[in-house]
């Protein structure tokens, strides 16, 4: 029998879970800012549903990974490291503004590059640039200053057991209820196949390093699927591989640029893109900057802090996840209308006491609707 | 491009349907509107965009990675 190394059995299994969130991706569609999006411009709810339910499961999974002593979660850097409230919010914001420029938050990049949009091939290098710019470059003592002036200690733990389970019950519980109340979201199943396989996902990757990673002399990095400082640092190990690590992170970015990939050919799908001029050019750099300095400051991206971060139950993480929703917000509202002070303007009318119809979906201001 | 003519190609999300909208509001109800888009992710949104729209969306087809959508705006 081959006995392997930890850090090949998780490496392997990161690849291989990326693969499966490239793929299902891909195949259905799932995506962050198009969640956003579609709410926006079509009033079309299905896809974030889906994000919400794959919160749920991740959430409800990550939990009960915890719960029964599989993973200490007080080990990942949610819980077990000195947070930044600033850094979430100003972070969070840069982000979600980000991934309306460029097209897609760092998941979606990595996806289509896989379906060969070249695009996202400049957008996921700019993006790996500026996110080790902010880890450990240029931009580093900045968002070491605002780490230091907006410090919260570490959390430790999710919280005593009972705390965790009203948590879980509330927002998880809540979430799902409320993505699968809608007859058209359960009648849409690539919407309700990617909420929960990309949910499972979560605490599929946190098994992959807490239990297979489980070496009580060397323990591997507790962690699970993130994209900003992975895509920096798989460009740091495509430079420096003869000396560098396989980490996680860095596999589950390659897995997920395959598994897209593989799902792409097999739909026939594939298709080289590029830009289709400067000003497109400038839109997917200002992106790609943002989401890679973003995400580091906010210690992690759509999904590292949405999903993975959130299903610890970290206090930042709740806290960064509206801060990135508000920037992906207001940069879709500012391609509509123009300029940050009609998007704010916009914003601030839509959300107003007659915008939301019963059945909880929200309905623009006439003049302000998304029909033709 | 003509008052009934769209192109988007070379656009990615949300920048087809966001164009898509502007250019419907300006359009009366009734108008056939063709769309070309390269987005892959276009055929499942503009099905969307038509179904909350009350539009028709009255044929579809792809040709060599360009797609091309014949809508008929609702009322």
């Amino acid at each position: 029998m081959i006995d392997l190394e930890p850090a090949t059995l998780i490496g392997a299994s990161a690849f291989a879970l990326g693969a499966v969130f490239g793929a299902i991706s891909q195949l259905t569609g799932f995506c962050t800012m198009g969640a956003l999006s579609d709410v926006v411009f079509m009033d079309d709810w299905r896809r974030l549903r889906a994000w919400m339910l794959a919160l749920a499961v991740a959430l409800a999974g990550t939990q009960g990974l915890y719960g029964a002593g599989w993973i200490d979660l007080g080990r990942s850097v949610y819980l077990g490291a000195p947070q930044s409230w600033g850094g979430a919010v100003l972070g969070g914001g840069m982000f979600g503004l980000g991934m309306t420029l460029a097209g897609g938050c760092g998941a979606k990049t990595l996806v289509r590059l896989g379906g060969g949009n070249l695009k996202s091939l400049v957008v996921v290098l700019v993006m790996g640039l500026f996110a080790m710019m902010a880890l450990k470059g240029l931009l580093a003592p900045l968002r070491l200053g605002l780490e230091r002036l907006t410090a919260v200690a570490a959390a430790g733990s999710p919280g005593p057991p009972a705390l965790r389970a009203v948590l879980v019950a509330l927002i998880g519980g809540g979430l799902a209820w409320w993505s699968l109340k809608d007859r058209a979201f359960r009648r849409s199943k690539p919407d309700l196949l990617s909420g929960l396989v990309i949910g499972a996902l979560i605490p599929a990757g946190w098994a992959a390093s807490g239990i297979l990673g489980n070496d009580p002399f060397d323990p591997a990095p507790l962690t699970s699927f993130s994209f900003a400082a992975p895509i920096g640092g798989a460009l740091s190990y495509l430079m420096t591989w003869t000396g560098a690590t396989l980490s996680f992170g860095v596999a589950a970015v390659a897995g997920t640029i395959a598994g897209a990939f593989a799902a792409a050919a097999l739909r026939h799908e594939l298709r080289l893109e590029g830009f289709t001029g400067i000003p497109d050019l400038l839109r997917h750099l200002a992106g790609a900057a943002l989401m890679g300095s973003g995400g580091v400051l906010a210690l992690g991206c759509t999904i590292g802090q949405g999903l993975t971060g959130v299903s610890t139950l970290s206090p930042v993480s709740l806290l960064a996840l509206p801060a990135i929703v508000a920037g992906g917000l207001l940069g879709l509202k500012r391609l509509e209308e123009g300029s940050f002070a009609a998007a704010l303007k916009a914003l601030v009318r839509s959300s107003g006491p007659s915008a939301a119809a019963p059945d909880g979906n929200h309905r623009p201001h006439q003049g302000n609707g998304c029909s033709g | 491009m003509s008052e009934t003519k769209l192109d988007v190609t070379g656009l990615n999300c949300p920048l087809p349907i966001l164009h898509a909208r502007k250019f419907m509001q300006r359009i009366s109800a009734g108008t056939v509107v063709e769309i070309r888009a390269s987005d892959p992710a276009s055929v499942k949104d503009f099905d969307a965009f038509c179904r909350k729209t009350n539009s028709d969306l009255l044929d579809h087809r792809e040709e060599e990675g360009v797609f091309t959508f014949n809508i008929r705006k609702g009322s």
